[in-house]
């Protein structure tokens, strides 16, 4: 150790710590929770004087073992200053637990995080927040809800919370941003350099740019797979209300639902069509579980919240109406994906007569195509 | 003595004339064969021995060499063994110089003496530049397609030498009478329901469009692509000759009557080779799926499935109807006029058949796509989805319109293309769609607007013009273009599910 070491930060120790490989939020919390500083339990660690909970390093018999010897071996070529430094001049701000930055929703949480790391203005975290999640491979129908929801609520005054994953989370922070009356809120599950999935990143920007992005892992950290579910744990944490747009069966938002309601913090569900794959999980929700409130539009979420839409948006429709030999068709569509086969079949019209009609639907916003279905859209915007 | 036979061997598609030089002199007793013989080409010493032998001739007890001319060819295959054989007696003087002047002799002869057929035997016989050609039986139809020589067939040395001779007649060829019937392609009408995907396959047919189906397992993308060929016209006398010359170098067996007169389907698992597709591979280059497949349907079922390298070295010879194989020490140019239909499931999954249903992870669903490069799903100028038949059509619904009927409509539509020069709509540069698919009035303004919302790009508008102009065809219009043509055209030309999901989001 030289004579600058012993004077960095305790945020830099605690960096130091989360990126060694494996060393999860919950290794973290009770690293931390065994020693007075940070440079102490970063001494620990290199010494290999920590063991982790067992919960926290699942795996085989011997596991552990190993995993504290790969930190023993790592810590002690580590470049605390220099893994700090990188920090700093990337402008990612750092934010320890226990100290006077710490968000206020992780103070009382059951796993709260030992260290947080931000771009953008952390200070934006106030007043009420919705999280909206559900699937990446959402329809048309759960992209436009989602996308409707947060521009809605946005224009409320009130920050959406997302994970910026594909699909619905990234409808609605799209959707917050459509309107950008109030900050949108993000977690990830990487380093706030690893852009995942990489096609988000000006989405990704935006975010920052207007709101915040929270993560738990220092910079260069890969999105792996496990970091997803304690990702979900602050979504919950951060938000008022979660709100489930779209979900399968099984499904990440299924846990952010679990993770909410462990919390105390109510969950909504929007409801889809019985047979949609996609609204299972949704419809499964609303059905087995009481407390769980039906979201059907912004209007729902303020209401369950207790709060009055402070500027109801007039509903105005843009779209020139179809003809009347088009609103057939578009009525034989309905609201779930249909092909031209189904639509020949539902109308009786020819293969060129529907053809046309549909392209007239889509140039006007109409119907949406996708992989060779059409999906009706609810509003343009999305 | 010295003694000369024509016969030919094979590279690639084509023969190549071989002249068998046989000398037998005074000298140790030995055999050998020189002028680049192949491995099975070489062992034709020890067949040619035995079959003379056990034909009750005698082997000469001196030297003998025989040299296969010209010695820069490689000679391949056991097809030089009759003439080896006869080259072999005529030196020996026991079968005179004379009956074999203007003579050609092609097959592989057994231990007992009989003669067999080898592949490419139109081919090799279009090769010869005499006036009778002799064969095994088995290739005595389709020899007779050459159509320049008197084709003559024996089944052993021994009836040969004594046809030759002048002791017994030679046995007649089959005739076209007595070939059994062509058996009929699968037909249209069973497939119930299904408008979309059905009425893809007839342009299809009428346009040479390559077509891409994307539907669940199960949904009947094979049965579709199956039936295609019966509602394509037969081939004409050259396209039908091209196909017979591949075929027969391939060793396909070909239909009764030999010529190959109704388009080829081909459909190779996807596990097959490059080599096996493109062709190529061993001494002599043989032809690939895609040459078999020339004037006819190539159908790639589970499309995304197959090797990276085999799809995207299609899109030469898709692009300029022959495949260039070239290898150290030869080339040679294949034909490859195939249309190409493809089959995938929407994701690997199976489930992504409608939006929303997949359940594949990120991770699965890029390494699917990237098999499908932009370009090869580019040249599909039709791609549907195909849905499962609604379970009311599948139980006792009416049969479907016949493949006969639909077959009509395409050779009309077939004829109009001829008029502009081409055989398919889809052959048309896109220089003369200009003049042969002029758009009509208000229909250009109709293509900016797609053009600028994205839904077309530049190249996939002239794809776009091609299917219309099919289409007007068929609706026995013509053009000029209506906007409902180009309209169909688009609906019928969809982005594959698989790319739709991994740019959803």
């Amino acid at each position: 150790m030289t004579s600058s070491d012993t004077e960095l930060p305790p945020e830099a120790w605690v960096t130091a710590l989360a990126s060694l490989d494996g060393m999860g939020p919950s290794s973290l919390r009770a690293l931390l929770a065994q020693h007075e500083t940070a440079d102490e339990a970063w001494r620990t660690v290199r010494r290999g004087g920590f063991s982790p909970p067992p919960s926290a390093v699942p795996g085989p018999p011997g596991r552990a073992e190993r995993v504290v010897a790969a930190w023993a071996t790592t810590a002690a070529t580590f470049d605390v200053a220099g893994c700090w430094q990188r920090h700093v001049e990337a402008g990612i701000g750092i934010v320890l637990r226990g100290t006077a930055s710490y968000p206020a929703a992780f103070v009382d949480d059951p796993l709260p995080p030992s260290i947080l790391f931000h771009l953008g203005d952390p200070d934006v975290v106030v007043g009420t927040r919705v999280a909206i999640v559900g699937t990446r491979d959402c329809t048309r129908y759960g992209y436009d809800l989602a996308f409707e929801m947060a521009r809605d609520l946005s224009t409320a005054g009130i920050s959406v919370v997302s994970g910026l994953a594909l699909g619905i989370d990234s409808a609605a922070h799209a959707g917050a941003l459509d309107a950008d009356l109030a900050p949108p809120i993000a977690v990830v599950g990487s380093g706030l350099d690893v852009v995942y999935p990489r096609r988000n990143g000006p989405l990704w920007r935006r975010v920052a740019a207007r709101g915040v992005v929270w993560s738990e892992y220092p910079l260069g950290s890969p999105a792996v797979a496990w970091h997803f579910p304690s990702r979900n744990r602050l979504i919950a944490a951060l938000a008022d209300v979660v709100v489930v747009v779209e979900s399968h069966g099984k499904g990440g938002a299924l846990l952010t639902a679990d993770d909410a309601e462990q919390r105390g913090r109510p969950v909504m569900a929007v409801p889809g069509p019985v047979h949609s794959p996609s609204s299972v999980g949704c419809n499964e929700l609303l059905a087995q579980s009481p407390a769980t409130a039906m979201a059907r539009n912004a209007t729902d979420v303020l209401v369950a919240i207790g709060l009055q839409s402070r500027s109801q948006r007039p509903s105005t429709e843009r779209r020139p109406s179809p003809a009347p030999d088009d609103r057939v068709v578009l009525d034989a569509l309905g609201w779930q994906p249909a092909t031209l086969d189904h639509l020949l079949l539902r109308t009786g019209r020819s293969i060129p007569e529907l053809a046309s009609a549909l392209v007239r639907l889509e140039h006007d916003g109409w119907v949406a195509p996708r992989g060779g279905w059409y999906e009706r859209v609810a509003k343009p915007g999305g | 003595m010295l003694a000369t036979i024509a016969s030919a061997t094979l590279l690639g598609v084509t023969g190549t004339p071989v002249r068998v030089e046989v000398h037998v002199s005074a000298g140790l007793p030995g055999f050998s064969i020189v002028g680049q013989p192949d491995a099975p080409c070489r062992e034709a010493r020890d067949r040619v021995r035995a079959a003379i032998l056990s034909s009750g001739l005698s082997w000469p007890n001196r030297r003998v060499t025989v040299n296969l001319a010209p010695s820069g060819v490689r000679k391949a295959g056991a097809g030089l063994d009759l003439a080896i054989a006869i080259g072999l007696l005529v030196a020996d003087q026991q079968v005179p110089a004379a009956v074999v002047a203007q003579v050609g002799f092609i097959g592989e002869v057994g231990l007992d003496g009989s003669i067999r057929p080898v592949p490419g035997a139109l081919p090799l016989v279009d090769a010869l530049d005499v006036e009778t050609v002799v064969l095994a039986p088995g290739s005595a139809v389709e020899a007779q397609l050459a159509g320049r020589h008197v084709i003559r067939s024996a089944a052993s040395m021994r009836d040969l030498l004594a046809s030759l001779t002048g002791d017994q007649p030679w046995p007649p060829l089959p005739s076209p009478d007595d070939l059994p019937p062509w058996s009929e392609p699968a037909d249209l009408a069973d497939v119930r329901g299904q408008p979309v995907p059905r009425f893809a396959l007839e342009v299809a047919a009428a346009g040479g469009h390559h077509l891409l189906m994307s539907g669940p397992p199960g949904s009947g993308k094979t049965m579709l692509a199956q039936r295609l060929p019966g509602l394509l016209p037969l081939l004409d006398h050259d396209d039908a000759l091209e196909t017979t010359r591949v075929h027969s170098a391939a060793g396909v067996p070909l239909p009764p009557g030999g010529l190959v007169r109704r388009p080829p389907f081909r459909a190779p698992h996807h596990g097959a080779s490059s080599v096996a597709i493109i062709g190529g591979g061993g001494a002599y280059l043989q032809p690939g799926e895609i040459s078999i497949a020339t004037n006819g349907v190539l159908f790639l079922d589970e499309l995304a499935e197959f090797n990276v390298e085999v799809l995207d070295s299609l899109r030469q010879p898709l692009e300029e109807g022959v495949v260039r194989v070239a290898r150290a020490s030869h080339r040679t140019t294949f034909p490859a006029r195939f249309q190409l239909v493809g089959a995938m499931n929407p994701c690997p999954c199976g489930d992504g058949g409608s939006p929303g249903g997949c359940r594949c992870s990120e991770h699965a669903l890029a390494r699917y796509v990237r098999r499908l490069s932009g370009p090869l799903v580019d040249r599909f100028d039709l791609r549907v989805p195909v849905t499962r038949p609604d379970p009311r059509h599948v139980v006792g619904g009416e049969p479907g319109e016949s493949s006969a009927s639909v077959a009509e409509r395409v050779v009309a539509a077939r004829a109009r293309a001829a008029e502009r020069g081409v055989r398919c709509n889809a052959l048309l540069r896109s220089a003369e769609l200009e003049q042969h698919a002029p758009l009509a009035a208000g229909v250009a303004e109709r293509l900016e607007s797609m053009l600028r919302d994205n839904r077309l790009s530049a190249r996939g508008l002239q794809r776009v013009r091609r299917v219309a102009l099919t289409l007007a065809d068929l609706a026995d219009e013509g053009p000029p273009l209506r906007a409902e043509h180009l309209d169909t055209a688009v609906s019928l030309r969809t982005e594959p599910m698989a790319t739709a999901l991994r740019l959803a989001g």
